[in-house]
C-alpha cells in the first residue's frame, strides 16, 4: 500500500462505439491506495473509463496494465476489481447477506467462511441488523452500503464507483461522502470514483482527473486543480471562477502581466514553466476566484479596477456580488464572494466600487 | 377520480354495476343450479343438494375427458414454457431477425383457430404423424407459445442490464450468472406464463377438434354432449371449473405483478 507506486496504468487507451469516438488516447496512472475521482460533465467519457477498467467494455485501442502485467483482454470475471453501480444492481431475489456473499459463493468458498466474512462486511458498512432483508425493503442509502459491502468483500485491488451517490438526496449524499472516505481509509483499498459533481470530487478525492469530450484535461490534487487549472475548461468547470481574456506581457520573475479590458493584471506563474514559456502577446485569461476579489483600499496598487455592483445574493455563510467591470462598467461580469455579516452587507446594489486582487492569488490559463 | 362531481360518480357507478350484472350473472346460473334441482323450469330452492356432484363423480366419460385435458395441459405448459423461455433469452437484445420471429410466434395466436387447426392437420398428415394426444399437445403449444414468449421477454426487458454485469463483475461465470441471477428473476414471469398457457390449453376447442385422435378433451366432450342436452351433473362440472379458473387467474396476476410493485404495495 504505497501511495507512490502505480497500481493500474492506462496507456493510449481509445474507445469508439461504432464510428463515434468517446475516448481519445487516454493515459492515466492510478496509485496504490489512493482515492482517485474522475470528474467531468455528462458525455465526457468518464463512465467509459470506468467500464473499460472494469472489463465491462472492450478497448478499441491501447493497453491496461496492472502491477506490470497487461490485462487489456482479461475477462471481467477474472479482474481483481469490483464495481459499485450507479443503480446499485443489487440482486432483488437475494437477501442482503445473499447479495454480499455472492462474490464469495461463486468462487466456491466454504459456507462458514462466507457467513463470517459477510457479517464482517456488513458490520463495516453498519448494516449488521439488515442481513435478512431484501433490497426492496431498504432505503437508498442502505442499498448503497450493501452495494459497497458486496464490492469490497472480494478484497479487490481496486473498487470502481460509478456515480454511486447520484440518486441520493443532498443530506444523505453528504453523509455517504464522509462514510465512503472513512471506509476507504479503513480498508486502504484504491477507489476510483466517477462523478459529475465537483463539490463531491473536492470533498473526497486525493487526486482528481478532469475529463472533457473524451480527453483528460488535468490530473492533480483538488488544491492544484482549484488554484492552478491548466486550461480554460478546468478553470471554468472546477469551482466558481472569474476569467478575463487578454494578451500576455513579458515575464517578470515569478509573475507575468496580462493586458485586459480591466487594464494590466499581474498574476503568479510560479512553478508553471508552460506559462513562463508562452510567447509574448499570446491569448490567455487572467483567472481569480470570487473569494480572492475584494474591495480595494488606498494602499492597493496592483490589479486595481472599478466596477458597478449589479446584484447581491445572500448565500448563508457568504454573500455573492455580481459586478460589471471594464469599459463603461459593462465589459466584464465578475463575481465577488465575501463572508456574510449579521448587520447586513457593506456593499450596496448599484454602487460603483474599486476592486482588486493580489497577484499571488491570480492565475493565468492559456486560451 | 375525486375531480368528478358527485352525481356523475353515482351515474358511473350505476352503469358499471349494470354492465357487471349483465355480463357476469349468467356465470352464476350453473353454480346455483349445481346445488338445487330444477324441474320444469322452476328451481326448487327448498332443498339444496350435492346430488349433481355425486352424479359427476360417476360420469366416467366426463372424468376421462377431464383427465385428458389435464394431461394435455401439463404437457403443453412444460413444452411452451421451456421453448418460450429459450426463444426469449435467445432473442433478447438481438436486433436482427427479432421482428420476423415475433411475427411467426404470434401468428397462430392471432389467426382464427380454425385456420391454425387446419394448417396443423394438413401438416401432420403430410409428415405422416397419426392424430393423437401428441398432435393435440403440439397444436396447443404452437397456440400458447406467444403468451409465454411475450411474458418472459417483457420480464427480461424490464430486468436491469447491470444485474448481469454485476454478477460477472463479482466473478461469476456465464453459467453461474444464468442459474443464479437471470433464471430466478424470470421465474415468476415463467410461472405466470405457465398459468396463462394452462388456462388457454384447458378450454382450447377448435384446434383440438381438428387434430385430436380418438380421445376427447373436456371442451370437445361438452361440445359433443350439447346435441343430446346436458345432464344436471354438467352444472357441477362448470361450477368446479369456474372456481378453478378464478383461482388460476388470481395466481397468475400475483406472479405477473413485478416484485418491486408488490412490495411497495405492502
Amino acid at each position: 500500500m504505497n501511495q507512490n507506486t502505480d497500481l493500474l496504468t492506462l496507456r493510449s487507451v481509445s474507445k469508439s462505439y461504432g464510428t463515434v469516438p468517446v475516448l481519445h488516447d487516454i493515459d492515466l496512472s492510478i496509485r496504490d491506495g489512493e482515492f482517485l475521482t474522475v470528474l467531468g460533465p455528462s458525455g465526457s467519457g468518464k463512465t467509459t473509463v470506468l467500464r473499460l477498467i472494469g472489463g465491462l467494455e472492450p478497448l478499441t485501442a491501447g493497453e491496461i496494465w496492472l502491477d506490470g502485467q497487461e490485462i487489456s483482454r482479461m475477462p471481467i470475471n477474472k479482474r481483481p476489481f469490483n464495481t459499485v453501480f450507479q443503480d446499485y444492481a443489487l440482486f432483488p431475489h437475494m437477501t442482503v447477506s445473499g447479495n454480499v456473499g455472492y462474490g464469495l459463493s461463486v468462487r466456491h468458498i466454504k459456507r462458514k467462511e462466507i457467513a463470517s466474512r459477510v457479517s464482517q462486511a456488513l458490520e463495516l458498512v453498519q448494516l449488521g441488523r439488515f442481513a435478512d432483508r431484501f433490497p426492496a425493503q431498504l432505503s437508498g442509502g442502505q442499498r448503497q452500503r450493501v452495494a459497497l459491502a458486496r464490492a469490497l468483500i472480494c478484497q479487490p485491488r481496486l473498487i470502481l464507483l460509478d456515480e454511486p451517490l447520484a440518486a441520493l438526496d443532498l443530506e444523505l449524499r453528504r453523509q455517504m461522502q464522509e462514510f465512503l472516505k472513512s471506509i476507504q481509509r479503513e480498508i486502504k483499498t484504491t477507489f476510483l470514483f466517477v462523478t459529475h459533481d465537483q463539490e463531491e470530487a473536492i470533498g473526497m478525492a486525493d487526486r482528481i482527473c478532469v475529463m472533457q469530450a473524451g480527453h483528460i484535461r488535468q490530473l492533480g490534487t483538488p488544491h492544484e486543480l482549484y488554484y492552478k487549472p491548466n486550461c480554460e475548461f478546468v478553470a471554468r468547470f472546477f469551482g466558481e471562477n472569474n476569467l478575463v481574456a487578454g494578451k500576455l506581457g513579458p515575464v517578470q520573475g515569478e509573475q507575468r502581466p496580462i493586458e485586459t479590458a480591466l487594464g494590466r493584471l499581474v498574476c503568479s506563474v510560479s512553478g508553471q514553466p508552460h506559462l513562463k514559456a508562452a510567447a509574448d502577446g499570446a491569448s490567455a485569461f487572467a483567472a481569480f476566484r470570487p473569494e480572492a476579489l475584494r474591495l480595494a483600499d488606498a494602499n492597493d496598487g496592483d490589479n486595481r479596477f472599478s466596477g458597478v455592483i449589479a446584484d447581491l445574493a445572500f448565500a448563508g455563510s457568504s454573500t455573492v456580488a455580481t459586478i460589471m467591470a471594464g469599459a463603461d462598467n459593462a465589459a466584464q461580469r465578475l463575481r465577488l464572494r465575501m463572508p456574510s455579516r449579521i448587520d447586513g452587507s457593506i456593499l450596496k446594489s448599484g454602487e460603483t466600487v474599486s476592486l482588486c486582487f493580489a497577484p499571488h492569488e491570480g492565475h493565468l490559463v492559456l486560451a | 377520480m375525486s375531480a368528478l362531481p358527485r352525481p356523475s360518480t353515482i351515474f358511473l357507478a350505476a352503469i358499471t354495476s349494470l354492465v357487471a350484472v349483465l355480463l357476469y350473472s349468467p356465470l352464476f346460473v350453473p353454480i346455483v343450479s349445481s346445488f338445487f334441482i330444477i324441474s320444469h323450469g322452476n328451481v326448487d330452492w327448498s332443498s339444496p343438494t350435492l346430488s349433481t356432484y355425486v352424479a359427476l363423480a360417476g360420469n366416467h366419460d366426463i372424468l376421462a375427458a377431464l383427465r385428458t385435458t389435464l394431461i394435455v395441459g401439463v404437457c403443453t405448459v412444460i413444452l411452451s414454457v421451456v421453448s418460450g423461455t429459450l426463444l426469449a433469452l435467445y432473442y433478447h437484445g438481438r436486433r436482427s431477425g427479432r421482428s420476423v420471429l415475433q411475427f411467426i410466434i404470434f401468428l397462430p395466436f392471432l389467426m382464427p383457430p380454425i385456420i391454425s387447426g387446419l394448417a396443423l392437420l394438413i401438416f401432420f398428415r403430410e409428415i405422416g404423424l397419426e392424430r393423437s394426444l401428441l398432435t393435440v399437445v403440439i397444436g396447443h403449444t404452437v397456440f400458447v407459445l406467444a403468451i409465454v414468449y411475450r411474458t418472459v421477454l417483457m420480464r427480461l426487458q424490464s430486468m436491469s442490464r447491470t444485474l448481469v454485469e454485476a454478477s460477472y463483475d463479482l466473478g461469476a461465470t456465464g453459467w453461474q450468472t444464468f442459474w443464479r441471477v437471470i433464471l430466478p428473476n424470470l421465474s415468476s414471469a415463467m410461472v405466470g406464463g405457465a398459468i396463462l398457457a394452462f388456462a388457454l390449453s384447458f378450454d382450447e376447442t377448435m384446434i383440438t377438434i381438428l387434430v385430436t385422435g380418438t380421445q376427447s378433451t373436456l371442451p370437445v366432450r361438452l361440445w359433443a354432449m350439447m346435441r343430446l342436452g346436458f345432464s344436471p351433473d354438467i352444472n357441477a362440472l362448470v361450477a368446479l371449473i369456474l372456481m378453478f379458473t378464478v383461482l388460476l387467474c388470481v395466481l397468475a396476476a400475483r406472479f405477473l405483478i413485478p416484485r418491486q410493485m408488490a412490495t411497495e404495495r405492502n
